[in-house]
């Protein structure tokens, strides 16, 4: 029985190691010295090299380390979590086509009424409000030139 | 008695009626766009320019001031209420800031921010009226292997910042120079990690990173959670929002801290005040009794790094008003005024306009205490942000989040380079790894990896220049110091625990 | 005085005269410049003058406005004004930047030949300095003691294609020589290295120059123009150093989104005619130490080609490897 935060370890390790191979692959297509001293590939080269050896070292002691018990990882709070990312992603997509007040309600009424169940009336209402809020203070209090829709909002 | 009078003469022209009131309009602009993220000073300022024109100089100098150290006093607000940084030097207040303001003592991260600002800006003042000119002369010795070494210096910093895991520390680090890596390389032109992209040719901005792996990633892990009611408490009467006696007590060395190192760090034209806050705070972590606290919510967590933030603000000013030298975006701006106002910049500025320069001075004692006065009562009112249901201010923190980083330079790649970070955020939440020191090498790794550079070429390839020089040297020694020390302490807690095992 | 008041008033009459061949376009709503630098920076500083200078004395019957789109060495402004195609209300002030940094940079979409020349403005030319107490009396000395220990000594200056490093790389090409060229992201930063020791020579603009020489910090050994600033009557140019190269200067103009009709052009291009007349700008041009680059439209296009190819042999003998 391996813990996740273990497994995550060496997960996570492996993959900055590959980061790291692919910074140094990267760094030496680059001059590591040009004529007047040290060339654009020469600092990266040294802290992709630094990378692969600690992230493999991460992953060694990870893995021979024995489990410590506890600690279960609560995958549906992750599913969750990542969700609101997903999200919040789309939104930010959306900002072109939608205009920032619109995706702002969008995402309140997402978060109001699915993630946290309430009532269609109430996450109506917040969406509604949190985007006149915004409205009021950055566009029109502060002037700030935000993302439009197709509707001029 | 020169300065006596010189200041005399200062504080007549500060406090004609007309300056009081551009002090006051500047330092409350200022407060305004410092709460605010990504809206920053120099904006502000780029926004104002015009207006200024048809003021006298002095006036018009001493709001646009305002604006620059206003905008620092509002900087933490944010920081400590809802963990956005609102401009870039608060993002070392949200560590200590913002875990205070979950302890329900929001009210009181604000007060110390405040007093340390009002402290450590009143001491910049101070200094840059008594020492500018030699100060200016001290900055100019530094050259690049003496940035370098500064720089290796706060990279150093990052064994004081780890959490458990320092390979995890160091390696969120190397992930951070990484970012700060990508973009166009000044000495040849070459575009790096750019994937292509013309957006990305300047790199990424600092104030992406920081609002994605601070403010996205702590309500993505929360909404694992889905507490219902209030995140965070907040005590009732006015006394419990102010700081106690105690937590004021336990700042004394860091106000200090934080005024010194903000103004040393300021007069360099190299260095700015996010490095500058760094240090302080890697300096009040090492020199602390309970360093193991820090990053929970311990006061001098906030006072050291809000304190250095505000006096770099009179360091700053030394290299412009003395030498004409500007030391970060936001006195590059004061100097292009200086030129639309048709003053000349340089070296004997001081000497050919000396009511502009004591006005100036005056003026910062003045809008100091203003600053003071303005923002004490107003921390009851923002701490009354937290009394909000999570579910409204979840999303507020979102739709600020985008605001921030919309405003940074007006372009919708931000905005979804900023989902990306929010997600880099919780997974490294997740997996423990630390995200101070990942935000540290983003700051740090671009201009290292340039003054390394730049020494280089100066000596023609040979390291030895790093070393050689005294200031370097010194600082060099130090950073060693700092990274070899938890090699010692783990060494000793192995062999403790070797002799008990034996024993 | 009298007859320039006289050339003035016949240039106005002679403006008026062809009013009818323009005056079908008129700015309706704010007109944006603009500019690929920060706030603070020398487009600008520009820039803003042109926005005071220009409502101050009733150029236009709108106001202008500078839009800052920094970023990607000026990539980003482009980007910004070439998509533009079309707007008849959207200039922008462009600098050399804009001719050389597409001819390197793969990730460039588009070149000025994307966008429409209006106006040469300014031609900005510079000054090569060293610290007051630099042992370099003259370029020669500085350029023999080069000769003598190769690589040691030093210059502070921009990027690898600002005019800083073309004036050097034409100079070491010319004699021979070879010295460093140290990097630094912000002028400041270049000025600070020399005044501190840790530099030997920059190339500098001329105001700026001027109050560190006042206070003793600097001193100027040749200037880098086509003949001698009034402000250094008695430093020799670069040729009459007697090195025979190119003058590379800076220059700055305004250009305009591609796809308007041609009377929209020749308002904008009228319109800075009438400015450069404007005493104030004289003096800022004296003040400043720019010479008058004014060009119309039609020249300033034949410039941007030759510029362009100027610069592409330049580059490629400094070996940096040009794309387009």
């Amino acid at each position: 029985m391996k813990s996740w935060f273990m497994k995550g370890d060496v997960v996570s390790g492996a993959v900055l190691a590959a980061l790291g191979v692919y910074i140094i692959s990267e760094a030496r297509q680059w001059n590591y010295s040009g004529p007047e001293g040290p060339g654009p590939g020469f600092f990266p080269l040294w802290y992709g090299i630094a990378m692969v050896i600690l992230s493999i070292w991460m992953v060694v002691v990870s893995a021979v380390r024995p489990v410590a018990a506890g600690a279960k990882i609560n995958w549906r709070g992750v599913g969750q979590a990542l969700l609101v990312w997903l999200v919040f992603a789309v939104c930010t997509a959306l900002l072109k086509p939608l205009g920032f007040l619109t995706v702002l309600a969008l995402l309140t009424l997402f978060i109001v009424g699915v993630m946290y169940g309430k009532s269609l009336k109430i996450a109506c209402a917040a969406a509604a409000g949190n985007a006149l809020g915004f409205y009021l203070l950055f566009s029109l209090a502060l002037n700030v030139g935000l993302p439009v829709g197709p509707l001029g909002f | 008695m020169d300065v006596l009078a010189n200041l005399g003469h200062g504080f007549f022209v500060a406090l004609q009626p007309l300056n009081l009131f551009w002090c006051f309009a500047g330092v409350f602009l200022g407060t305004v766009v410092g709460v605010m993220p990504g809206l920053g000073p120099a904006a502000t300022i780029a926004m104002l320019l015009p207006l200024t024109f048809k003021m006298p100089p002095t006036s018009a100098l001493i709001m646009l001031a305002g604006i620059y150290y206003g905008a620092k006093y509002g900087g933490s607000t944010t920081a400590i209420l809802l963990n956005v940084p609102g401009e870039s030097a608060s993002v070392v207040t949200c560590l200590d800031g913002y875990q205070m303001a979950r302890k329900g003592r929001a009210g009181a991260a604000l007060g110390i921010a405040a007093i340390a600002s009002f402290i450590a800006g009143t001491v910049g003042v101070v200094a840059l009226m008594l020492v500018a000119p030699p100060l200016a002369k001290f900055g100019l010795a530094f050259s690049s292997p003496e940035y370098f070494a500064l720089m290796f210096l706060g990279l150093a910093m990052v064994v004081l910042l780890a959490g458990e895991s320092l390979v995890k520390a160091l390696l969120a680090m190397l992930v951070g120079l990484w970012i700060a890596g990508m973009g166009i390389d000044l000495f040849s032109d070459a575009s790096r990690f750019t994937f292509g992209n013309s957006e990305m040719l300047d790199g990424v901005d600092f104030v992406i990173v920081a609002i994605g792996v601070f403010a996205l990633s702590e309500v993505f892990a929360n909404m694992e959670q889905r507490e219902e009611g209030t995140v965070l408490p907040v005590p009732k009467g006015l006394r419990n929002l102010l700081p106690t006696m105690a937590e004021l007590k336990a700042c004394r060395f860091a106000f200090l801290n934080g005024s010194v190192v903000g103004f040393i760090i300021g007069v360099l034209p190299g260095a700015g005040s996010t490095i500058a806050s760094f240090i302080s705070y890697g300096i009040e972590k090492a020199v602390s009794k309970h360093p193991e606290k820090f990053g929970t919510g311990v006061p001098e967590g906030v006072a050291a790094p809000e304190g250095a933030n505000n006096s770099e603000t009179g360091g700053a000013l030394v290299p412009l008003l003395t030498l004409g030298i500007p030391g970060s975006g936001t006195t590059a701006i004061l100097l292009a005024a200086f030129v639309l106002w048709g003053l000349k910049p340089g070296p004997l500025m001081i000497q050919d306009n000396p009511e502009l320069f004591w006005g100036l001075v005056a003026s910062m004692y003045v809008g100091n205490v203003m600053l003071l006065v303005l923002n004490l009562p107003l921390i009851p009112l923002f701490a009354q942000i937290l009394k909000l249901p999570v579910y409204i201010l979840y999303p507020i923190i979102l739709g600020i989040s985008l605001v921030g980083v919309y405003t940074v330079s007006g372009s919708l790649f931000d905005c979804y380079m900023l989902a990306a970070f929010g997600l880099l955020g919780y997974l490294m939440r997740r997996l423990d790894y630390p995200s101070a020191p990942l935000i540290l090498g983003l700051v740090l790794g671009d201009s290292m990896e340039r003054a390394l550079r730049q020494s280089l070429m100066m000596s023609q390839g040979d390291l030895s220049i790093l070393v050689s020089r005294p200031i370097s040297a010194t600082m060099l020694g130090l950073a060693v110091l700092l990274l070899i020390m938890p090699l010692f302490r783990k060494f000793n807690s192995w062999r403790v625990r070797a002799i008990e095992e034996n024993g | 005085m009298k007859l320039r008041t006289s050339i003035i008033m016949a240039a106005c009459a002679a403006a008026l005269a062809a009013a009818p061949a323009w005056a079908q376009f008129k700015p309706t709503k704010p007109v944006e410049i603009v500019v690929h630098t920060g706030p603070g920076g020398g487009a600008d500083v520009l820039a803003r003058f042109m926005t005071q200078l220009i409502e101050k004395e009733n150029l236009a019957p709108v106001r202008f406005q500078v839009n800052n789109r920094d970023g990607g060495g000026g990539l980003r402004a482009m980007a910004y004004v070439a998509e533009k195609k079309g707007d008849t209300h959207t200039i922008a002030v462009f600098t050399g930047n804009w001719l050389t940094n597409p001819l390197i940079r793969s990730e460039a979409k588009f070149t000025v030949k994307d966008m429409l020349p209006v106006a040469r403005l300014v031609l900005e030319p510079a000054v090569i300095a060293v610290k007051a107490d630099s042992p370099f009396k003259t370029l020669k000395e500085f350029i023999d003691a080069a000769k003598k220990t190769p690589g040691s000594l030093k210059q502070s200056g921009g990027s690898q294609t600002s005019r800083d490093n073309v004036v050097r790389q034409l100079l070491m090409k010319e004699t021979g020589a070879n010295w460093a060229y140290i990097s630094f992201p912000g002028g400041g930063e270049r000025i600070a290295a020399l005044l501190g020791g840790h530099v030997n020579m920059m190339v500098i603009e001329p105001q700026e120059a001027g109050e560190h020489i006042k206070a003793g910090g600097m001193r100027v050994i040749a200037q880098v123009a086509d003949k001698r600033l009034a402000a250094y009557p008695n430093i020799p140019t670069i040729k009459e150093a007697g090195f025979d190269i190119p003058n590379v200067p800076q220059v700055r103009g305004i250009v305009m989104p591609a796809g308007v009709a041609p009377d929209v052009v020749a308002y904008y291009e009228d319109l800075f005619q009438r400015m450069v007349r404007t005493p104030t700008w004289r003096k800022y041009l004296d003040e400043q130490q720019f010479e008058d680059g004014f060009q119309k439209s039609a020249e300033l296009s034949k410039f941007f080609d030759t510029f362009t190819d100027q610069m592409r042999v330049i580059l490629k003998e400094a070996g940096t490897p040009v794309v387009r």
